[in-house]
């Protein structure tokens, strides 16, 4: 090749000249054969410098540029910039980190300026191996697809509604509002939580915003296939055998419904007919049939239901299964958690030992919309008198959960703060192995129970050393660790367990392609710097899926998932990506595998019928392990390529 | 072996994220550390092909440095332990090549650790200085290059 390339070389303003003198270099570097000119420029960063470079790249006309300045990470996208502005494409053109990595650090004039000219020569030999690249242009969906209706995925939705953004928002459950709409209250500040959360509900099914959402409860997402900008989207939802559009919410079915079974929303300590509400105030407003206890599954003409409903036409004992299919540009997973099993315990007696309970039963038993109205009773109707809290149930131990939810103690204390208010002559014990109450709200709940003089704190060691027994007309808990045995007799037992994965977590990341992590909870891109981004592009992760949390995280992670896709995603215009992609050379591949196993993003697929690896341009982000991975040596690493990176080697020794 | 005068010439290889950023961190408090370490800038630690340290030594390298983000803190998520992995099998081809492995350094360095490249340089520059020139030795890798892919 020719003398095509033209070296421009930044003083930065002395700071660069006082220790390296651009004379040495540019008799140097003129001698290189690639080189047609040595420019100095006193500061290429400022206005003048970058309008002097462009002006002399135009009429001088190089076909690539070397840059020798400060660090690329501080003006390299500067210069890229400007060149966008001549007649060089952006990636030929290479920088030389004279200030940084020379100047700045070798004491020595003389071997300042040849490690200068070193890096110079690198540059020019890789720079002629450069080769024009553009942004990576794609196509996308402004509509986005939420996965659950709890409080993460109803701020995402609500957040994307308001700007105007579509919206499917899939909810498994007949109602909205996730767990904590089936708490009586919500720690630290007791308000309660249908009401806390009324607001947002009201605004998803009825306010302004909620035109741009189409919510599809008891449904679920049974296939996503595509990328980032391009999902398509299989969504079945089950029939709820009631036209939501006509039903005006008076659940005169239920009272006509002769069927019972037991209740999935009150953990069970009731029943509900076939057809009626979740549960009291549960919204939307609507009753739901469940087939499975419907006297007309059984083969029963049963249609009193349909006879007691007032508006003709609104209970559809012939729905059926609907198969909705929807393109969206991104995915929210706000799918929630579960709670660790208290029946792992045995000798916790849950189950088994009647009075104990887990936070989740007890949240349906101290709710108004409970099987108990509200009453906190211990067995035998009664008012308990005697009441153990014990927290940590399967945390901060490496046989079960290693990790604190940081959630469960304001749980404990928000059982105790309702106990009190409802018994205020209890005593209640909690046995603890650590008490956890971050949060600047938090701390008073804390101090409000230690000072309670009728409440009782005992530390234990080990959950395996606590037994709850069934002793005649009581229930006994007992620490047998230790010397002494400790404990006392009960009425109530509430046991608090950790925050867990949910149950449906794997079977979503498979679908997703979404990995999980050794938690088994969604697994973040980072967890710090993009804690709601999953390590696939497009697919976010809001609420407690991918970490134990409480409602105030969960809704801010609803917020932060909705504005990474308002930021990223603009209706109309394309979104362009940095082209330093992987890409395998067409027809060379082998076959092997080895790149897919080895790939961060899962940005790479096999294609079977062609027996050749393939890079999604969108998905790969560029780091080249694929690169040089591949034994065949036929991925290219775009802009860093193995040619590219030989030729620098060899400037540098040359 | 031991020549006063004698200058190695080390190539460094460093991820763009974390311990380019150190050395860049080095540069910004101007702490001077020897001007024998040439750097080569990949996005990631992943993307360094043994075939490029070889290269490197068989261009006449007396030394070759692959510096990475600390495990757990790699900009790509894993590429780092790519590299580390890689990093073992190194040494032990270095060796079947009769190249001293203490020519060969692999740490991690991320971009706060400005102090710990400047000693990472120093004691590298020192080590190879007492090695001497690779030399000849680098004939023997001549048959290395036959196997570069050519992407």
């Amino acid at each position: 090749m020719g003398a095509t390339v033209g070296v421009y070389f930044c003083h930065c303003g002395g700071i660069i000249t006082e220790k390296i003198d651009p004379e040495v270099v540019r008799a140097a570097v003129l001698r290189l054969p690639e080189v047609a000119y040595f420019t100095p420029i006193s500061l290429l960063c400022s206005e003048d410098g970058l309008g002097e470079l462009t002006r002399d790249i135009l009429a001088r006309a190089p076909e690539r540029v070397v840059i020798a300045a400060c660090s690329p990470r501080e003006h390299e996208r500067t210069f890229k910039r400007a060149l966008a502005g001549t007649t060089v494409n952006p990636y030929l053109m290479q920088m030389v980190n004279i200030r940084e990595q020379v100047a700045w650090v070798v004491d020595d004039p003389a071997a300042a300026a040849e490690k200068a000219v070193a890096g110079i020569r690198s540059a020019v030999r890789r720079v002629a191996r450069n080769l024009p690249l553009r942004n990576i242009e794609i196509e996308t969906h402004e509509e986005t697809l939420v996965i659950g209706a709890g409080p993460a995925g109803m701020q995402a939705a609500l957040t994307l509604a308001v700007a105007g953004r579509p919206v499917v928002l899939v909810e498994k459950a007949p109602m909205i509002g996730g767990l904590p709409v089936r708490y009586e209250a919500v720690a630290p500040n007791m308000e309660c939580g249908p009401c806390m959360l009324e607001p947002m509900m009201d605004q998803l099914l009825h306010g302004d915003a909620a035109r741009h959402i189409e919510l599809l409860t008891m449904a679920e997402v049974t296939a996503v296939k595509g990328f980032l900008g391009n999902f398509e989207v299989t969504i079945r939802q089950a029939p709820r055998f009631v036209d939501a559009s006509a039903c005006i919410g008076c659940s005169m079915c239920a009272d006509a419904c002769p069927a019972r079974a037991p209740h999935p929303y009150n953990c069970g300590f009731d029943t509900r007919p076939a057809i009626a509400m979740p549960f009291l105030g549960a919204l939307p407003n609507l009753p739901y049939l469940d087939p499975a206890t419907c006297l007309r599954t059984t083969g029963e003409d049963c249609r009193l239901c349909e006879q007691a409903c007032p508006v003709p036409g609104t209970i559809r004992l012939d729905d059926r299964e609907k198969v909705i299919e929807r393109t969206v540009g991104s995915v929210i997973v706000a799918t929630g958690a579960g709670l660790y099993d208290c029946g792992v315990f045995p000798q916790l007696g849950h189950g088994r030992v009647p009075g104990v309970y887990s936070s989740l039963e007890f949240e349906r038993l101290s709710s108004p919309s409970g099987p108990t109205a509200g009453q906190i009773v211990a067995p035998g109707d009664k008012a308990p008198e005697r009441v153990a809290i014990v927290h940590c149930v399967g945390s901060l131990d490496a046989a079960h959960q290693d990790y604190c939810s940081g959630v469960c103690c304001q749980v404990a204390f928000k059982f105790n703060h309702l106990v009190r208010h409802r018994c205020p002559e209890a005593h209640i014990t909690h046995f603890h192995r650590e008490l956890t109450m971050p949060g600047k709200e938090a701390g008073r709940l804390l101090a409000h129970n230690l000072e309670d003089e009728r409440n009782t704190f005992v530390r234990y060691e080990r959950l395996d050393d606590l037994r709850i027994s069934d002793a005649p007309g009581a229930r006994r808990v007992e620490i047998m660790g230790g010397a002494t045995v400790r404990g006392g007799e009960f009425d109530l037992v509430l046991l608090c367990p950790a925050m867990t994965p949910g149950a449906d977590t794997k079977a979503i990341g498979a679908m997703l392609d979404v990995a999980t992590d050794r938690w088994g909870f969604f697994e973040e891109l980072h967890t710090r710097m993009s804690p709601t981004s999953s390590k696939v592009a497009g697919i976010h992760l809001a609420g407690t899926c991918h970490g134990p949390k409480d409602i105030p995280q969960s809704i801010a992670d609803g917020l932060a998932a909705s504005a990474s896709i308002l930021a990223s995603i603009t209706p109309g215009k394309k979104m362009e990506l940095e082209p330093i992609r992987a890409s395998v050379l067409e027809g060379r591949c082998s076959g092997c595998r080895v790149c897919l196993s080895v790939c961060p993003y899962r940005a790479i697929s096999f294609d079977e019928a062609a027996q050749s690896a393939s890079i999604s341009q969108v998905i790969c982000q560029g780091c080249g392990t694929c690169v040089a991975a591949c034994p065949s040596g036929v991925i290219a690493g775009a802009h860093f390529t193995s040619e590219q990176i030989y030729a620098e080697i060899g400037g540098i020794l040359a | 072996m031991s020549d006063t005068t004698f200058e190695p010439r080390i190539v460094g290889f460093l991820c763009n994220w974390c311990s380019y950023a150190g050395a860049d961190k080095a540069g910004s408090a101007q702490t001077p550390y020897p001007p024998n370490v040439h750097v080569v800038k990949v996005m990631c630690s992943g993307r360094v092909e043994p075939e490029f340290i070889l290269d490197a030594f068989r261009q006449g390298a007396d030394g070759v440095l692959v510096l990475a983000c600390h495990p757990g803190d790699c900009h790509y998520k894993e590429g780092n332990y790519r590299a580390l992995s890689r990093s073992v099998m190194m040494r032990e081809l270095l060796e079947q090549f009769s190249i001293d492995a203490r020519r060969y350094r692999f740490d991690f360095v991320s971009a706060g650790e400005g102090e710990k490249f400047v000693e990472i340089i120093g004691s590298m520059v020192r080590d190879v200085k007492a090695l001497g020139p690779l030399g000849s030795l680098a004939n023997r890798l001549g048959g290395a290059k036959a196997h570069h892919a050519t992407v």
